[in-house]
């Protein structure tokens, strides 16, 4: 089987780690895989914030959507945080369509979504 | 193609396609769908109403309907028009009652990670219709020049 190219690249932003996707449409299940992959790594580490950032993203279906529910999932069990930023309209429309921007924090832009990190809770 | 269009036009054929069940032979499908939405100028809207759909149909048959044995086929005809594209697909599986599919909507389904496709179907398209014990689908979505992605 032909290896998959790499589909998110994982940086660290103050502590906490920016996930880009490279492919601007998820669907095979390699690249589905390789995302929920690369995010679950991240949730090894207790505590671990993570922005996960769709820019350039134009398309994908809810197998995506059902990975990063499972990472959501994971990440809270270990004490940390998914949050999402840069989606694109149409995407977002899926995201509230199915009520999951209830389930995730989104935000326009990835230092957005990073700073929110570092702010206060609210009272 | 054991499937029949609900009309044989000669003058608005259907494009018939027999695919395996792998997830990678959706993206060869669609490009052609693709294209011929783009020749008869569906906007962006559209576009990605169209696409998601056809993709979330497509992942259902084979991951539901035929729980990705290799042995099945699923079976693929669409047409385009000016006016709206009309797409079929059946599976070969043991079908089902789309009506027992419960609302991933509703806080307690939130967390769920599968049952949003018939939804998302069901939210681009203008129509969604299952047949045959629930092993067809069969989809519409009119192009109508103001509007285009999902459902108000």
């Amino acid at each position: 089987m032909p290896e998959e190219p790499e589909v998110v690249q994982v940086t660290d932003r103050n502590g906490v780690k920016l996930v880009r996707i490279l492919t601007s449409a998820i669907l095979r299940e390699g690249e589905v895989e390789a995302l929920g992959q690369g995010l679950l790594s991240l949730a090894e580490v207790p505590g671990q914030r993570v922005v996960l950032s769709f820019l350039g993203v134009q398309h994908l279906t809810s197998l995506v959507l059902g990975k990063l529910i499972h990472v959501h999932k994971r990440l809270a069990e270990s004490g940390g945080e998914l949050r999402l930023a840069d989606i694109d309209p149409h995407i977002f429309e899926v995201f509230a369509i199915t009520h999951l921007d209830r389930l995730f924090r989104i935000f326009e832009r990835e230092d957005e979504a990073i700073a929110s990190f570092a702010a206060k809770p609210e009272a | 193609m054991p499937s029949r269009p609900t009309d044989n036009d000669p003058a608005r054929p259907w494009t018939e396609k027999v695919l395996p069940t792998q997830l990678e032979a959706i993206r060869d499908a669609e490009g052609d769908v693709m294209a011929r939405l783009e020749e008869f100028a569906y906007n962006e809207d559209h576009q990605f109403a169209i696409r998601l759909a056809f993709e979330e149909a497509l992942v259902n048959a084979m991951k539901h309907g035929n729980h990705m044995d290799p042995a099945r086929k699923v079976r693929l005809a669409y047409r385009v028009s000016p006016q709206c594209i009309e797409i079929r697909i059946r599976d070969e599986g043991e079908g089902f009652d789309p009506g027992v599919v419960p609302d991933p909507t509703v806080d307690e389904n939130l967390h769920r990670p599968c049952g949003r496709g018939i939804m998302l179907m069901r939210s681009y398209m203008d129509t969604v219709e299952y047949a045959c014990c629930g092993k067809e689908v069969q989809m519409t979505k009119y192009r109508r020049p103001s509007q285009g992605g999902a459902k108000p």
